[in-house]
């Protein structure tokens, strides 16, 4: 049998720089996008990519917790858990760079603050293919707030699950830093919907979802948020939304579970890809 | 300039000195005063700056404000000693326009998710108390034409409640 070996400097390494571009750099897209912005603050938003670019530094002093979607080969073996790999290269990057640590050990008692990042947050998946892929998400804990699940009822058809994310966002929008990239895991379980809502966040502005029904779906649910008017800051001006991302998947006869996840304009993502070496076992 | 004279939705660029301290420190003041113990902070006349700031490596930070609607729940003990605005992001309850009437106070949004570019802005930052809480513990910081917007002014008026009622009936 083939077997596939994922070495486990290699993963440090490339996850470390992959989390350092989406901290520092913007990304093309949304750079247009904010260029294009000339309301509120607008002068300070973009003075802000040159510095961040120019002095090493975050784009927003929530560097977030670091959350890993990894698709791993079936027949991948690793020098070291996934778990630690990703968090050996959080550490490195959090305790060198001018990053913030905020995440906090036990969540409702002492809420001491890990003084390294992590844990990290990692998500596996086995796929088919000969490549290891990461997609990863810088996330803030202001959007992450803004987070909702409804477990709608199996009738429900869209207008009702376009209604509960308009008015979702009409009231808690403006505090996630918009314009947002919204993303919606509709189907599976209640934990299914809420992992797809948070993957469907790893995706670029302009990938749209292959079944037209849904691409549909994501482009009028993106126009009707656009009609809210939040805009940049939540001061009004500008898009509300950047792009909204569906991914759905099959669900029990009795329910119809939406979740729905933020993240803010910066727009914080990256995907990293490792080519396994190949070995041969008897 | 008195602050406190500034209308909703002006625009400013305050130059002077900041408390900073969020979630964590203002629970942790609110423990204090329920024991009858000392706040080792004076926050008379202090503006407050919702916000943590990233480790300063090389002598480089990067600063932003956090959601102020979480802080509302500790908004009148705030005012209560003494604290004359708020800057932070973001809407905030019914409760923070009240008790911004009530006690003639006001609150600024700063730019978030520009927090490289605000730290251009700041000529000193200094830790004053609570170093075990790490990004939580309360700094003072010194900022030169550090850009706000009043987003509640001392008569309550709210910037985002205008915004909405200005795009009118199509928000829904």
């Amino acid at each position: 049998m083939k077997l596939l070996l994922v070495k486990h400097e290699e993963l440090v390494e490339k996850i470390s720089q992959k989390i350092i571009e989406a901290n520092n750099v913007m990304r093309e897209e949304i750079v247009q996008q904010l260029f294009s912005y000339d309301g509120p603050f607008s002068e300070v938003l973009r003075r802000n990519v040159e510095v961040a670019r120019t002095k090493d530094l975050p784009l927003c002093q929530d560097t977030g917790f670091v959350e890993f979607f990894i698709f791993i080969p079936f027949n991948a073996i690793f020098e070291r858990p996934i778990q630690e790999s990703c968090d050996e290269a959080v550490k490195k990057v959090y305790s060198s760079k001018p990053y913030r640590y905020s995440v906090v050990s036990d969540p409702l008692y002492e809420r001491k603050n890990t003084r390294t990042n992590t844990p990290s947050i990692c998500h596996i998946f086995h796929w088919d293919e000969e490549k290891l892929q990461i997609r990863l998400l810088i996330k803030g804990g202001g959007s992450e707030n803004l987070t909702t699940l409804s477990m709608l009822s199996p009738t429900a058809g869209e207008e009702e699950l376009m209604g509960k994310i308009i008015e979702h966002v009409a009231r808690h929008g403006s505090k996630g830093c918009p314009p947002l990239r919204v993303g919606v895991g509709v189907g599976g379980s209640a934990d299914k919907a809420m992992l797809l809502s948070k993957l469907a966040l790893t995706y670029s502005l302009n990938d749209v979802n292959p079944d037209p029904r849904y691409e549909s779906l994501e482009r009028r649910i993106s126009e009707k948020l656009n009609q809210l008017r939040i805009g940049f800051q939540g001061l009004g001006v500008g898009p509300t939304v950047f792009s909204v991302h569906i991914l759905q998947a099959p669900t029990h006869i009795a329910n119809l579970p939406v979740a729905v996840s933020f993240d803010c304009y910066l727009s914080r993502i990256g995907v990293v890809e490792v080519e396994p070496v190949r070995i041969e076992s008897r | 300039m008195n602050l406190l004279e500034l209308k909703v939705g002006e625009r400013i660029n305050y130059t002077g000195c900041m408390i900073v301290m969020r979630d964590a420190a203002q629970r942790r003041i609110e423990k204090l005063l329920m024991e009858g113990s000392n706040v080792p902070i004076d926050l008379e006349g202090k503006i407050v700056f919702y916000a943590g700031p990233t480790r300063t490596v090389d002598g480089r930070f990067a600063i932003g404000p956090t959601t102020s609607e979480r802080m509302d729940k500790y908004l009148k003990m705030l005012f209560e000693l003494g604290v004359s605005a708020t800057v932070g992001k973001g809407e905030r309850t019914e409760a923070a326009r009240k008790l911004c009437r009530e006690y003639g106070r006001i609150y600024f949004v700063a730019p978030s998710g520009a927090a490289a570019a605000l730290s251009e802005h700041v000529e000193r930052l200094e830790l004053l108390a609570f170093e075990d809480l790490g990004t939580e513990a309360v700094y003072e910081i010194r900022v030169r034409d550090f850009p706000l917007i009043v987003g509640i002014d001392c008569e309550g008026n709210d910037l985002f409640e205008f915004i909405k009622s200005a795009s009118g009936g199509d928000r829904l």
